[in-house]
């Protein structure tokens, strides 16, 4: 019974996961559709004459009604298919070797993330009020904000220039994917930094929260060690917050990685994002924007799982 | 007060910064990626061998005034809708699962995605793009701020006496919000600074010749080891622009307990 009380209640978060990623699907077709100026006239600039145009808009399949190419596009989605670039390519085909360098970037900020922003935030919750308290706040306030275009061109001048410690830019090996480790240090650091300050400070305000709750003052009055309080007293209770906040932070995370891999000439999307913004290749955007939604939507859905269980495992 | 300073000094200093440049915008004056201090620039030249300090002055009113424009206006639209919201909880629902879908889609995509998908559109498509991609937060931030506000007697009587919605949200509840409202205007001002500057490093928004702080990051990146300070200089100036609104907004944010 308490199972299938389970099954229900994943089977509805899941359901409700997948509505929104459906409703932002048709939010891009609509934004794209609306908007004057479509595919085929996007790289017509190059003077070419408008019969040429016209044969593109038609192997586009830009001529047929709106309806018809929206459930084309809509229906298409879970084969993996994303229509064609303004270029004549698949749009899967161009995504599919940067998508997994992407992931990885992103995959490894959100790790270093998560990982120091509880560190720092746990540190300072512990001595709220100290030197390193009001350190560690002041610094993650003053970083949360920075754009990270600008983190890492300070990167590259400090660890790349002149100190000549870590490559300024990413060489590509013969399967695409960065050659070597040191390469994705700047990045990485690029992405995570804003981000650690943004979570360090919820990290801290969500312990200082639960520190006030009458079963960790119980604890503590207990004599129990700060490091068990934190652990057992602490944590689960401030974990939805902490959770939240760690799922918010993948949608930046993958957005900040457009200018990033800008700079470090990663190969990744949002390199690849970058050429499309030139050439005004819509469909490739799109593709981008349905394909990051649906990783944001995993990372969410992990999150609601994380947050069910939590609430599940207290009375 | 003390928190504001830093930020309106640099807000005057964006703004009124083409005044105090000592060289020409788009003129050469020295060699490309001039090291700092020949032919009187003293920050060098950037990669056409321009006077980086000048473009540096100039450099930041644009981005100023297209943050302050889109923090304006989200504000503003933002304002009205979060109270409907609280007085009309099917529409409040509504801008919940509004938001809930905008949390799909990272701010800069969405900009490329308008921007792009609107060839003609200019400085208008980024700010409506920018305005659009922050409302649902807004919304609900003013709608959660809202509902204690309407459930108070007082907004109840008003509503019992017929009164229009229009006339409730402007003259019962927002004047009682006004604290809100400002933190509000801050914490979109700081998301909108990092938006607009990064959709300029994109090349969305100004174009060369423009001097731009994002922009000029982008293009003297390739001269940064012949002048540093073309690259650093606009990067200090787009921090220091990013902390120090940080810092008002929250100064602007009512506090809550601390520890």
């Amino acid at each position: 019974m308490a199972g299938a009380l389970t099954a229900l209640r994943l089977g509805g978060l899941l359901a409700r996961r997948i509505a929104l990623l459906a409703a932002l699907l048709a939010l891009v077709f609509a934004v794209v559709e609306a908007l004057p100026g479509d595919a085929a006239d996007a790289t017509a600039d190059r003077g070419e004459s408008a019969a040429d145009v016209a044969r593109r808009r038609v192997l586009l399949g830009l001529d047929q009604p709106v309806a018809v190419r929206f459930l084309r596009w809509m229906a298409g989605l879970p084969t993996g298919d994303l229509g064609v670039s303004a270029r004549g390519e698949r749009v899967w085909s161009l995504l599919a070797g940067p998508l997994p360098n992407t992931l990885l970037l992103g995959g490894l900020a959100l790790a270093i993330t998560v990982a120091v922003s509880l560190t720092l935030g746990s540190w300072a919750a512990l001595r709220p009020g100290s030197v390193t308290d009001r350190v560690i706040s002041a610094s993650a306030t003053a970083v949360l904000a920075l754009p990270e275009f600008v983190i890492a061109v300070a990167l590259v001048l400090v660890f790349a220039l002149w100190a000549g410690l870590l490559p300024a830019a990413t060489l590509a090996g013969p399967d695409g994917t960065p050659s070597s480790w040191t390469m994705l240090v700047l990045p990485v650091l690029a992405l995570a930094i804003p981000q650690i300050g943004w979570n360090a400070r919820i990290v801290r305000g969500a312990l200082a929260d639960e520190a006030r709750a009458p079963h960790v003052r119980a604890a503590v009055l207990d004599g129990l060690r700060p490091s068990r309080v934190l652990t057992h007293h602490l944590l689960p209770g401030a974990l939805p917050a902490i959770v939240t906040g760690a799922a918010t932070s993948t949608g930046m995370l993958l957005g900040g990685a457009v200018a990033v891999e800008t700079i470090f000439s990663y190969p990744g999307v949002g390199a690849l994002l970058a050429g499309a913004v030139a050439d005004r290749d819509t469909p490739v955007i799109a593709g981008v924007v349905a394909l990051t939604g649906l990783v944001i939507t995993c990372v969410l859905l992990v999150a609601d799982l994380i947050r069910s269980w939590a609430a599940g495992g207290r009375p | 007060m003390k928190r504001l300073l830093p930020a309106l000094s640099m807000l005057v200093l964006a703004v009124a910064g083409p005044l105090l440049a000592p060289l020409p915008l788009d003129q050469p004056v020295t060699i490309p990626y001039g090291p700092a201090g020949t032919d009187g620039a003293l920050l060098g030249g950037d990669q056409l061998g321009r006077d980086v300090l000048s473009r540096l002055l100039y450099g930041g009113r644009d981005l100023v005034i297209a943050s302050l424009v889109v923090a304006s206006l989200v504000t503003m639209i933002a304002a009205v809708l979060g109270v409907a919201g609280a007085l009309h909880p099917a529409f409040g629902r509504f801008v919940e699962r509004v938001a809930d879908v905008f949390m799909l889609l990272p701010a800069v995509l969405g900009i490329l995605l308008i921007t792009q998908s609107w060839p003609h559109g200019g400085q208008l498509a980024l700010v409506v793009a920018a305005v659009a991609l922050g409302m649902p937060y807004a919304v609900r931030f003013m709608t959660a701020a809202a509902a204690p506000v309407v459930a108070t007697g007082y907004v109840e009587a008003a509503v019992a006496g017929g009164e229009r919605t229009w006339h409730l949200i402007v003259r019962e509840v927002l004047p009682n919000l006004r604290s809100t409202v400002l933190a509000l205007f801050g914490l979109r001002f700081v998301a909108a600074v990092y938006v607009v500057s990064t959709a300029a490093f994109l090349q969305v928004g100004p174009q060369p010749p423009a001097a731009d702080w994002a922009l000029m990051i982008r293009e003297n990146s390739a001269g940064i080891v012949l002048n540093p300070w073309a690259v650093l200089a606009p990067g200090i100036a787009i921090g220091l622009l990013a902390m120090s609104v940080n810092l008002a907004a929250g100064a602007l944010t009512p506090k809550v307990r601390n520890t």
